[in-house]
C-alpha cells in the first residue's frame, strides 16, 4: 500500500506523535544542550514549544492539511520557549506558507514546505550558526527535493528524509568545535530529528522506542568541556538555591474565592526567583522556577488548586558535586604579604610611578593636603602585611606618620623621605628577599644619594636668603632651600638646574612634570639640558602633581 | 571608563569598546536578531541597520557604582517571538562575557528598535 496523497487528518496525526515522541525524550535532548549557553533546557524548551503547537493541531478542523500547518505554526509561535524553540516556530512557520492553500499534499509539496521553512528560519538570523537545528532542517530539506522528484510515495520520502536529518545532526559535531569538544551531537538538531522519526513512525504505524542512546547527565559532566562550563559559575553564585517543578491541578471552590490570572501569576512567581515557566490550560498549571523559597512557589500555587508532581532539588549541591567542590568551603582569606610598601604622591602620574617602583598602597596627598594619621593607619592595614615601610615624601608627613607606625600592629618603620624623589630613591633600595633592618638601613641610606629641585610660585611678597620674590613669581627650591626665582616658570628651572649640578658628580636627572606645565616648555627645557650638561641622563616623567610645575631628582 | 579586574600577578583592564564589542558577537549570533540598531534612532529618522562587523554599535555598556549593566538596540526578524528573542539574547550575552572575560553582568537591557519584515 502505497500513500500519495497525505491529508489533513494524517498530518494531523503526524505531527502529534512528532510532539509526543519529543516529549519522551526531552530530558536525554537536555542533557545533551551545551550550545549555544550549556543550560540544560533545549529539550524542555521544544517540548514546551511543540506542545503549544500540537495543541492548536488538536483544536483545528483537521480535513485541510494548509490549515494544520497553519495551527501548528500559530501554537509554535506563540509556545516558542528558547532559542531552539523561535527557530522551530519558524521552520513551520515558512513549512506552513508554502502550503497554506494545499488541501492535500504530495511529497513535492511536502519538500517545498520543508524548504519554505529552511528559508523562512534563515532570515530570521543575522549571523546563522552551521552544526545547529539550521543545519539539520537545511540537509534535510535539501534531501528532499531530490527524493520528492522521483518517490510519490510518502513512507519512502519520509524515510529518506529522516535518513538524511540523522546523518546531518551526526555531522554537527565537524561544524561546531564546541559539540566535538564535549563530543555530543547537537541538542536542538536532535529535537528536530525526534520529532521528524515521530512523524515517519506515525505513518508507519508504529508506536516509537525512545531513543536508545540516552546520554545521561552523569556522562556529560565527564566530558571536560562541560565541566568547565560549570566552573564558570561558582557555588555562591546561584542566586535561586531550589530548582523547584510542580503542577496545580485547578479546584472549583478554590478558584471562586481567587480567580486565576496566568500573567499575574507569572508575575507573582517572577519575584520569587528566575528560570521560569508557567504553562497552564484549563485544568492545570505547570510551573518551572528556581527559587531560593520553594515554599513561597508552591503556596502560590495552592490557592487555585492541588498541588500534583512536585520536585524540589537543591541546585547548589548538584552544582557543588558536579564541580568536585568540597561542602561550604569558603574562600580561605588571602594571606598576608611579607612586606608592604605605604607612600604619599601628589598626581596620578607620581602615583603611577610609585606603584610600577612597587609600592603596595599610595595614598594621595601632600603639600597643600596632608593625609591624616588616621589615613595612613587605614593604608597600613591595607598593604596587609607582616611589615610595612611607609614613605611619606614630605617633612609635614613624617610626624603623623610616626604616629601611625607606633599604633599600627606588626612591624612597622617609618623611612623619612621628605620628598618624592627621595622616596623613588629609597624605594630603589627596597629588597623583597633582605630582612627587615637590612631594607630599612638600605632605604634610608638612600635617601641622601638624592638631591631634589622643586619649583613651585609664592604665594605673597617676600624677601628670603638675600632674593626678593613677587607674589606669583616661581622659586626654584633645592634641598628646602629656596635658590632661585624668575617670572617664568622655565627660567626658574635652569638657573635651578645649574646650581644643583655638579657635572663630575651626578649622572642622571629625573624630571617629573606637573598638571598644568606646558608640553613646548618641557621640550625647551629639554633641549637646554642637553645642551648644558652633555654627560646627563635625562628621563622625564609626567607626575601630574598640582602646585609644582617641576620637580628634579639628581643623582 | 573600563572595567578593571586585579589578580596577584597584576591588573587587567577591559575597555569598554571590548565589552561591547564582544556583547554585539554573541547578540548577533542568537536566532531571531537581524540587526543591531543605533540608539538615536529618532535622530537618525529611520531604523539604521548597522554593518554587522561593526559588532559594538548599538551596545552601550554602563557602570553604576560597581554594577555593570549593557543596553542592546537591536533589530529583530518579524514572526518570531519577539520576548523570546530577547530574553535568549540577554542570556546569551551574559553566558558570553563571563565565559570570555569573567565579567559578570548585572543586567542586560535589550530595547527592540525594530521588527524586519522579511518578504516571503
Amino acid at each position: 500500500m502505497t500513500l500519495q496523497k497525505l491529508d489533513g487528518k494524517t498530518l494531523a496525526e503526524m505531527i502529534l506523535q512528532g510532539a509526543h515522541h519529543l516529549n519522551k525524550n526531552s530530558q536525554m535532548i537536555d542533557a545533551l544542550n551545551v550550545f549555544p549557553v550549556p543550560d540544560g533546557d533545549t529539550g524542555t524548551n521544544m517540548n514546551l514549544s511543540m506542545t503549544s503547537g500540537a495543541e492548536e493541531v488538536k483544536a483545528v478542523d483537521q480535513n485541510h492539511a494548509g490549515d494544520v500547518s497553519k495551527a501548528l505554526a500559530k501554537g509554535l509561535l506563540m509556545g516558542a520557549r528558547g532559542n531552539s524553540g523561535v527557530i522551530l516556530s519558524q521552520l513551520f512557520r515558512g513549512f506552513s506558507r508554502a502550503i497554506e492553500a494545499k488541501e492535500v499534499l504530495t511529497t513535492k509539496d511536502f519538500s517545498d514546505a520543508l524548504q519554505g521553512g529552511v528559508e523562512t528560519a534563515y532570515k530570521a538570523v543575522m549571523k546563522p550558526v552551521e552544526g545547529t537545528i539550521l543545519t539539520v532542517a537545511k540537509d534535510s530539506a535539501e534531501a528532499s527535493v531530490s527524493l520528492a522528484a522521483k518517490e510519490s510515495d510518502f513512507l519512502a520520502f519520509i524515510e529518506g528524509v529522516v535518513e538524511e536529518a540523522k546523518s546531518s545532526l551526526k555531522r554537527t559535531p565537524e561544524l561546531l568545535p564546541v559539540l566535538k569538544e564535549v563530543g555530543v551531537v547537537d541538542s536542538g538538531g536532535q529535537g528536530l530529528l525526534t520529532i521528524y522519526e515521530g512523524m515517519l513512525a506515525n505513518l508507519k504505524g508504529e508506536e516509537m522506542p525512545d531513543i536508545e542512546e540516552v546520554v545521561s547527565m552523569d556522562d556529560m559532566v565527564n566530558a571536560e568541556h562541560h565541566k568547565l562550563a560549570q566552573d564558570f559559575m561558582n557555588t555562591e553564585d546561584i542566586e535561586f538555591g531550589y530548582c523547584t517543578e510542580f503542577m496545580v491541578k485547578f479546584e472549583e471552590d478554590k478558584l471562586a474565592e481567587n480567580p486565576y490570572d496566568e500573567d499575574q501569576f507569572r508575575q507573582q512567581l517572577s519575584e520569587l526567583g528566575d528560570s521560569l515557566l508557567v504553562v497552564s490550560d484549563e485544568e492545570l498549571i505547570k510551573v518551572h522556577v528556581h527559587a531560593e523559597y520553594p515554599g513561597q512557589a508552591l503556596s502560590l500555587g495552592q490557592q487555585f488548586g492541588s498541588l500534583v508532581n512536585m520536585k524540589i532539588e537543591n541546585m547548589r549541591e548538584q552544582h557543588t558535586s558536579i564541580v568536585g567542590e568540597k561542602k561550604n568551603v569558603k574562600k580561605p582569606a588571602k594571606e598576608k604579604a611579607e612586606y608592604g610598601i605605604v607612600t604619599v604622591s601628589m598626581g596620578d602620574g607620581i602615583k603611577k610611578l610609585f606603584e610600577s617602583l612597587g609600592a603596595t598602597v599610595v595614598i594621595q596627598g601632600g603639600q597643600t593636603m596632608n593625609p591624616s594619621t588616621q589615613d595612613i593607619s587605614e593604608a597600613i592595614k591595607q598593604a596587609h602585611a607582616n611589615k610595612v615601610f611607609i614613605l611619606p615624601n614630605n617633612k609635614n608627613i613624617v610626624m603623623a606618620a610616626e604616629q601611625a607606625a607606633e599604633m599600627a600592629e606588626g612591624e612597622v618603620s617609618v623611612i623619612p623621605s621628605k620628598t618624592i624623589p627621595q622616596g623613588m630613591s629609597a624605594l630603589l633600595g627596597y629588597n623583597p628577599e633582605a630582612d627587615f633592618e637590612t631594607n630599612k638601613d638600605e632605604m634610608t641610606g638612600l635617601l641622601s644619594e638624592v638631591k631634589t629641585g622643586q619649583i613651585t610660585y609664592a604665594v605673597r611678597d617676600t624677601q628670603i636668603e638675600g632674593l626678593t620674590i613677587e607674589k606669583g613669581n616661581f622659586m626654584g627650591i633645592s634641598e628646602g632651600k629656596i635658590s632661585a626665582t624668575d617670572k617664568e616658570a622655565l627660567a626658574t628651572a635652569k638657573t635651578l638646574l645649574n646650581q644643583m649640578i655638579d657635572e663630575d658628580e651626578d649622572e642622571i636627572l629625573t624630571i617629573l612634570t606637573g598638571e598644568d606645565v606646558d608640553e613646548k616648555d618641557v621640550a625647551e627645557l629639554e633641549a637646554y639640558i642637553e645642551d648644558t650638561f652633555e654627560d646627563l641622563e635625562v628621563e622625564i616623567h609626567n607626575g601630574g602633581q598640582p602646585i609644582y610645575p617641576y620637580i628634579f631628582s639628581v643623582e | 571608563m573600563s572595567v578593571d579586574l586585579n589578580n596577584k600577578y597584576g591588573h587587567i583592564t577591559i575597555s569598554n569598546e571590548v565589552i561591547s564589542t564582544i556583547a554585539g558577537g554573541a547578540a548577533v549570533e542568537c536566532y531571531g536578531i537581524v540587526g543591531m540598531a543605533s540608539k538615536n534612532q529618532i535622530r537618525d529618522g529611520f531604523t539604521e541597520m548597522l554593518r554587522k562587523e561593526n559588532f559594538s554599535k548599538g551596545v552601550v555598556v554602563r557602570q553604576e557604582d560597581d554594577n555593570l549593566h549593557i543596553d542592546m538596540y537591536i533589530i529583530v526578524s518579524y514572526g518570531t517571538k519577539i520576548s523570546e528573542v530577547a530574553h535568549n539574547v540577554q542570556s546569551q550575552v551574559k553566558y558570553t562575557l563571563n565565559k570570555t572575560v569573567g565579567l559578570s553582568v548585572d543586567s542586560v537591557n535589550i530595547f527592540i528598535q525594530g521588527v524586519r519584515v522579511t518578504s516571503d
